[in-house]
């Protein structure tokens, strides 16, 4: 098309440019702010805001710090459009932490985003609420994040669980237990997309929790194959702790090589296990060691303290597990599980979970075993640069502690031109590590290729790998020896083209050759005679000195070296001015042990050569080289015979003294160390810290082995829990063997349900068990005295059975339009619950009664507040108390009744409460409270104003009633209260318990309202509530025989009807075998909002025992989330709030 | 976990920066890296995992853009780079290529799939298939739509149906007119031939590449004829690996697309299929060398795409090198590469030239590797077969292609 108008290629490829760079948002970045962007983010169409919103994201995008338009942006939260919505959570979480009051503003939309049909909307919503990070509404996340735990869409559960480390950042010590608690239910998710998130927050929120693990340890097992791979490195991680932690280490694993004296084959030399454990263990990085797998399982487990107590924790194990072999194969049970889960992870085409699974074969697998992880790893080395190195890394550690393992496979670790030098290195001190006396020979031919590399660092390195081999075998020491003479040799010829790298290749090939005449210097005594003759060519100071070293290191080992002596010295004087610092040093030192050693008639040519030389080198302008020359001069002053020394050498003694110290210094034969030292750090595989080789923060070292006692009780406990709620037991005791297409629906209601369905089976009693409540029952009733009726549990069980088979999918077969027809309900319906449920009856036969309370109302006691002291209000002391009763002037009203008591000696007189900005008169008041016609909603006033009390005499109390229309259900009122013509200014605090009216009901329509009030209508909080203890105790003392259940559930539902105007629906107690357990006893109670008369459904369902303080679950089911959520905080307040 | 990600352009420059929790990493760390990279002389020298004063980097160099997390905690570094290979991939994927101008132009996708790829420094989305249904890639319609009609949204208002499913990584409803699956056998050869022209090391690293545009939920089985040549495998998240312990069948429910459905290694072959034999010799100051191409094993199918490249010793000052066949290029960097293309039938192709030495210099002393490409359509060399391809749950029978195509991989030449 363009080229009908001649264009020429450039002008093409630019045109071509331009089209794609149409529709992009090019333009946004490279002039972010060339129009306002303020008036677009008020536009009221989405497509400026999002140009706004873009314009901003560039400018974060290239550093701009643009939270001055944070009040605007929030405002577009509440956009309908999800890109408008997903830019501004862009923006806010990259600000909020800076705004904190105007991100507050967001948090309402969040909220209702939240009960958002459209799972993403909520996952979203979630997302960026955990992400603002602010103290304040911690707990509003906490329970949105509880909420969305229980969600049916497995993404948002995911969410939940990233949004856990969120939350745990903030560091509220509070919500710990909560959050640790979350992450237990999501750890037993059914959705293995969402045990893998779980994972991670579990590994960054409570990493040590692990008795959270041991309770899903087989699940998470079997899950861990299919849970992604993110999830999948740090489960396997976690699982890996857990198991050192629970049963200890694995005999026959590398872990335990050095300490149960199974020696495996290896080229390398083992030493006697106990000899390095003696020493300190702690040093880690200094201390010369030489069986590295020792050192490599210390490190692993680290730290001297607990190393002291492993070793006794050791022995038990070890010598327990021989006989455990048969007694308790549960723990090796745990171990092969966890091998057997890991292993199809070393297949997968991520590297990261190839190593995560290689470290725990490497930690926990039997020796035999290890092989296994091998190729894998190798085939690792063929990803990408970046992993390549961090897996070599890893490599290098195992090589080195087992270097059998890669013996076979040293093809894999030649070198290639592109990789990059840290790799290249990394293969050579593997190579070098693992060459035995079979694969050496293609080893060096392989270095001799490395040598002629244009990287000339690589090929000082090689030559260095070089000498490592030829130490580590011995055999090849010869040739190696000959090939780097020859390298040395050709090397130094190249003086002329000399570069610092060239230097180093020729360095370090006299540094292998000096490693390798260490080993066994008599026999390489010619070596050094030929080193000695090339010193001339040898231009390398480094290399120079070490020549030199060499030769007054060796110079009396045979008869050759102390021959050349006197040339060399004459050759040395002559250029000693000439040589570099390093050098002078050396030939100083040279000098010195030759002058020691020296024999026969080269001794005078010798000494006058060091006289000579140490004059010369007291004249050097390096001061190092002055210095020595000056402590030689004195030192050997003996056998050099120095005038200057006279009076010294006149004392016997001290010359005796002065020889005895050159020949300490000197004398001593440097002997071969009896290892390599170690001077690696050994971190955990796969780990940061092995990469950077120091610990990162955060870095922990495998617990203590064995540190998780067994602990029999703990798993009873669990088993306990499981009978008390049985919804979550059967969640536990048997997961969901269903295939997953099914396993997506069920964990849906898992957990939201298990309320319901520990209710349902509490209902549900067994024949057994209701014979057992009605012998019971006619005690009771004996005792307790008209208050408690009870009836039979068996027909109201019925009539539950009756509705739940009408919800119960796997009955009806109208499922299907059962999910479709509810669209927001259907992914919170507890059918699926009510299924698990009603095969749970068949396990656990937990049999109910069905008592009710009556006549309570009249020991009703609501609390008084105070609304004026006396010594503020000159003696008049005014109380108020909320009232149950319902005003009949608007449904928004609250009726309190108000009591003024005069305190003081005079009689007071009009006495008028009245709302603080209310300009009324005192007298027009008066008015409207006799108009009693029903108000309008909207024009009802703020208060109903009382009536005036003309006068109130000393020590008289008078009551009003006030009926007061609250702005808000937290928010105190505040009003004026005249008295004797004075004001007082007073703060009326509403209490939300009484924002609702008792809404009669039975328990059928109870639940079926409950069942229509799922998901985010339904928030659950725990308490603990003590008040029955001292009663209990009262009881005892007074000897009055009552039920401790009925006076428990009397308790319970007496605070709260005095403290919300409720209506108690019905109450249910468990007929345990147990008298004492509690567990199961749960109170209903309904009510409805005053001002738009929604249904509230409170439920209370109780945990423990009698004497103890009971653990209170609440539940609330509301339509109106955040009253509901209010409330909810106001009834585990009074319930946990002891009783005065 | 991860704290910050950076891109940074082949300048250096921050492109774009995501925080990804609350602990904010400043953009000063970038200026630190990259003073890093200068005094290590180029990105692909540095290591991938860094332990700055402050933090920890890891870097991702992709086609010139350098994708740099940090984190100040203990995580596991492969993770990290592999979280960010990841984003390098699906970005590309995204965009067609990657390039400093593209990630600009496209930013706000780039945002976008971050935030949908990462959470709270934790991967959340990475599977392509469900990011791609999140949110869609820019094309020319929509681009051209958006144009048009102002600003059509890119991002879905639902949450893919896969996120739910047991098979995360496929689309649920899936519609297609035309069933169709493709299997490919994409092999390549690494080979180490050192100077005396021995074969120290050959292998293939081979990847069954399949593109599946089948209905509904088709569960297919691969099967090979000689499995037992396989010496690693590793396979795609959605490949069944009880069947494969059991009897070494590749039984999977396919993404929708193109996948990499297993990777393997073939050790220990014992020839290449061509043969590239390089002669130098020096002598004052100067060098010769000549560097034979021709056909050792006919594997049966035209070798095509023939390159030899090279490096130049740093010695080197100058070259002059020609060829009788193909052409020959020195580039800047001392890179001197030879494009073959196919060998004529008529003549062994050789290149044969001289290079002048640096002054003073007798004798070359450090000898160039070449790397050798090439190209066999039709043919995979590690021999692997594949046996036949079982699909069920299938509306209608769908057309299944199979191919088989060997290149170079890190193929080597030592002189």
């Amino acid at each position: 098309m363009f080229s009908q108008f001649g264009a020429t290629a450039e002008s093409l490829s630019k045109a071509s440019t331009m089209v794609f760079r149409i529709g992009t948002d090019a333009h946004l970045y490279d002039d972010p702010d060339d129009v306002s962007i303020a008036p677009l983010l008020d536009s009221k169409f989405d497509s400026e805001k999002c140009e706004a919103l873009k314009r901003l994201l560039a400018l974060i995008a290239q550093g701009f710090d643009v939270s001055s338009y944070f009040p605007q942006v929030v405002k577009n939260v509440a956009s309908q459009s999800l890109e408008v919505k997903k830019l501004v959570y862009l923006y806010l979480l990259h600000y909020a932490e800076k705004r904190p009051n105007e991100a507050l503003l967001s948090i309402n939309c969040f909220q209702k985003d939240l009960g958002d049909p459209n799972p993403l909307v909520r996952a979203r919503a979630l997302r960026t609420m955990a992400g603002i990070r602010l103290h304040v509404i911690a707990p509003l996340i906490l329970m949105a994040v509880g909420k969305c735990a229980r969600d049916p869409s497995v993404y948002v559960r995911k969410c939940a669980a990233n949004a856990l480390p969120k939350l745990h950042d903030l560091r509220l010590e509070e919500h710990t237990a909560p959050i640790e608690e979350i992450v237990g239910i999501l750890l037993n998710d059914n959705s293995p997309g969402v045990v893998g998130a779980a994972a991670a927050s579990f590994a960054s929120v409570c990493p040590n929790n692990l008795s959270l693990i041991g309770r899903n340890y087989k699940k998470l097992c079997e899950t861990l194959p299919d849970v992604e791979e993110w999830g999948q490195i740090v489960l396997v991680g976690i699982l890996l702790r857990y198991v050192v932690a629970k049963h200890g280490l694995v005999e026959g694993s590398i872990m335990l090589s050095s300490r149960s004296l199974v020696k495996y084959n290896s080229e390398r030399e083992d030493l006697e296990p106990h000899l390095a454990m003696t020493e300190n263990p702690g040093n880690i990085s200094g201390e010369i060691c030489s069986d590295i797998a020792d050192v490599v399982s210390r490190s692993y487990l680290e730290g001297p303290e607990k190393y002291l107590s492993r070793l006794s924790c050791m022995d038990k194990n070890t010598s327990s597990m021989d006989i455990s072999h048969f007694t308790s194969s549960k723990s090796n049970d745990d171990v092969k599980i966890l091998l057997q889960c890991t292993s199809p992870l070393l297949w997968s085409h991520n590297s990261a979970v190839v190593l995560a699974a290689a470290g725990v074969h490497w930690i926990m697998a039997p020796k035999e075993d290890i092989k296994k992880i091998v190729k894998p790893l190798l085939f690792l080395l063929r990803s990408s640069n970046a992993s390549k190195y961090v897996v070599l890394c890893n490599i290098q550690v195992f090589a080195k502690a087992m270097p059998s393992l890669f013996v076979p496979h040293f093809e894999d670790f030649f070198v290639n031109s592109s990789d990059s030098y840290q790799v290249k290195a990394l293969k050579l001190e593997i190579l070098s590590s693992i060459a035995t006396s079979s694969s050496i020979s293609a080893i060096f031919l392989e270095f001799q290729d490395y040598i002629r590399d244009q990287d000339r660092r690589f090929a000082a390195d090689t030559v260095a790998a070089i000498g490592l081999c030829s130490q580590r075998l011995p055999d090849v020491a010869k040739t190696c020896l000959e090939g780097l003479l020859a390298l040395a040799l050709s090397e130094s010829s190249n003086k002329d083209v000399a570069s610092a790298d060239e230097e180093a290749v020729l360095v370090q090939a006299i540094n292998s050759i000096k490693t390798i005449i260490k080993q066994d210097p008599p026999s390489h005594e010619k070596v050094i005679v030929f080193l000695v003759r090339s010193l001339d060519s040898i231009w390398a100071p480094a290399a120079r000195a070490m020549i030199i070293w060499m030769v007054g290191e060796y110079n009396n080992i045979g008869g050759v070296i102390s021959k050349v002596l006197p040339t060399l010295f004459r050759y040395l004087g002559g250029r000693f001015t000439m040589e570099a610092a390093e050098t002078k040093l050396q030939i100083l030192n040279a000098c010195a042990k030759v002058l020691l050693r020296a024999k026969g008639e080269d001794i005078s040519i010798l000494k006058k050569i060091g006289g000579y030389l140490l004059e010369l080198a007291k004249c050097d302008i390096s001061y190092d080289v002055r210095d020595r020359a000056r402590i030689f001069k004195n030192l050997l002053s003996h056998r050099i015979g120095s005038p200057y020394l006279e009076e010294v050498q006149d004392q016997p003694e001290i010359k005796d003294l002065t020889h005895v110290l050159t020949e300490s210094i000197f004398g001593g034969q440097t002997k071969l160390p009896s290892s390599e030292p170690l001077s690696y750090r050994f971190y955990l595989p796969g780990t940061l810290s092995q990469i950077v080789l120091h610990a990162a923060p955060g870095y922990e070292p495998l617990p203590e082995p064995c540190s998780l006692t067994y602990d029999e009780s703990c798993d009873f406990s669990t088993d306990v829990q499981g009978i008390k709620t049985p919804g979550v037991g059967a969640a536990h005791n048997e997961p969901n063997e269903n295939d997953d297409s099914e396993a997506v629906s069920g964990s849906l209601d898992e957990e939201n349900t298990s309320d319901y369905s520990s209710q349902e089976s509490m209902v549900g009693s067994s024949e057994s068990g209701g014979s057992y409540i009605s012998g019971s029952a006619s005690d009771v009733n004996d005792n307790a005295g008209p208050l408690i009726h009870l009836s039979d549990a068996d027909l109201t069980h019925r009539n539950v059975a009756e509705v739940s088979e009408e919800n119960d999918p796997s009955g009806s077969n109208g499922v299907d339009e059962l999910m479709s027809k509810r669209a927001l309900e259907s992914w919170l319906d507890e059918n699926p619950g009510l299924n698990q449920n009603s095969s749970d009856l068949g396990h656990v036969r937990k049999s109910l009664a069905r008592i009710s309370i009556k006549d309570i109302g009249g020991l009703v006691k609501p609390k008084s507040y105070t609304l004026l002291d006396p010594a503020n209000g000159n003696g008049l002391s005014v109380d108020y108390i909320f009232s149950s009763e319902v005003s009949s002037v608007s449904p928004q009203l609250v009726c309190l009744h108000v009591s003024f008591r005069n305190c003081s000696e005079e009689p007071m007189s009009d006495i008028l409460l009245f709302e603080e900005e209310s300009n009324r008169s005192p007298d027009s008041s008066d008015q409207s409270v006799s108009e009693s016609s029903p108000v309008s909603r909207s024009e009802v006033s703020t208060l109903v104003p009382m009536e005036e009390i003309d006068n109130l005499e000393p020590g008289q109390t008078m009551k009003r009633i006030l009926q007061v229309r609250f702005q808000h259900h937290l928010l105190p009122l505040k009003l004026v209260l005249v008295c004797n013509g004075r004001k007082h200014l007073v703060k009326l605090r509403p209490d939300i318990g009484y924002f609702v009216k008792p809404l009669p009901m039975d328990i059928e329509e109870f639940s079926h309202k409950e069942s229509h009030l799922p998901g985010m209508f339904e928030y659950i909080r725990r308490c603990t509530f003590t008040d029955h203890i001292s009663e209990l105790n009262d009881k005892y003392e007074s000897s009055l025989v009552k039920d401790n259940f009925l006076l428990i559930c009397e308790k319970l539902a007496l605070k709260m009807l005095s403290n919300a105007n409720l209506f108690l629906v019905s109450v249910d107690m468990p007929v345990a075998a147990n008298l004492d357990d509690l567990s199961g006893l749960c109170l209903r109670f309904s009510g409805e909002i005053l001002s738009n008369t929604m249904p509230c459904l409170i439920t209370l369902t109780l945990k423990g025992t009698c004497s103890e303080p009971l653990d209170v679950s609440v539940k609330i089911n509301c339509e109106e989330t955040v009253f509901g959520l209010n409330l909810l905080n106001r009834i585990v307040n009074f319930l946990a709030e002891p009783t005065p | 976990m991860l704290q910050c990600i950076f891109l940074l352009s082949d300048s250096g420059e921050v492109m774009l920066e995501k925080q990804l929790t609350g602990h904010r990493v400043d953009r000063s760390i970038c200026a630190w890296f990259w003073d890093q990279i200068i005094s290590q002389g180029g990105s692909l020298k540095l290591v991938p995992v860094i332990a700055s004063p402050t933090h920890y980097l890891f870097q991702v160099v992709r086609e010139g853009i350098t994708f740099l997390a940090c984190t100040q905690v203990e995580m596991p570094p492969l993770m990290a780079i592999e979280f960010l290979s990841r984003v390098a991939d699906v970005l590309s994927d995204y965009l067609g290529s990657l390039n400093e101008d593209l990630i600009k132009d496209n930013f706000v996708i780039v945002y976008e799939l971050l935030d949908e790829m990462i959470d709270n420094g934790f991967p959340l989305t990475t599977e392509p298939n469900i990011l791609r249904e999140m949110i869609a890639p820019p094309n020319i319609v929509s681009k051209v739509l958006s144009v048009v009609t102002g600003n059509v949204s890119n991002v879905s208002n639902t949450l893919p149906g896969a996120t739910a499913s047991c098979v995360p990584w496929r689309k649920t409803d899936l519609r297609h007119t035309s069933n169709e699956v493709y299997v490919d056998l994409v092999e390549e050869m690494d080979a180490i031939i050192n100077r005396d022209g021995t074969l120290v090391k050959c292998e293939i690293y081979g990847e069954v590449q399949v593109n599946s545009h089948l209905s509904g939920l088709p569960d297919l089985t691969l099967s090979f004829a000689n499995p037992s040549i396989l010496n690693d495998v590793r396979f795609h998240p959605c490949v069944r690996l009880r069947p494969w312990e059991a009897n070494q069948i590749l039984s999977f429910v396919p993404p929708d697309g193109e996948f990499k459905l297993m990777s393997y290694r073939v050790k220990k072959l014992k020839s290449t299929p061509i043969y590239v034999k390089p002669q130098l010799s020096s002598d004052s100051g100067t060098c010769r060398i000549s560097v034979l191409v021709g056909i050792r094993n006919d594997p049966g199918k035209s070798i095509d795409s023939i390159t030899v490249q090279f490096r130049l010793p740093p010695c080197v000052l100058s070259a002059d090198l020609s060829a009788n066949h193909g052409t020959v290029n020195i580039l800047a960097d001392k890179t001197c590469s030879w494009s073959i293309g196919r060998i004529p039938k008529d003549k062994a192709p050789s290149m044969s030239g001289t290079m002048t030495l640096e002054t003073g210099l007798e004798r070359l002393n450090v000898f160039p590797t070449f790397q050798v490409s090439f190209r066999i359509m039709g043919v995979a060399l590690s021999g692997l077969q594949i046996d036949k391809l079982d699909l069920k749950n299938l509306p209608s029978r769908p057309y299944k292609g199979f191919r088989a195509l060997t290149r170079a991989g890190e193929f080597e030449v030592r002189s």
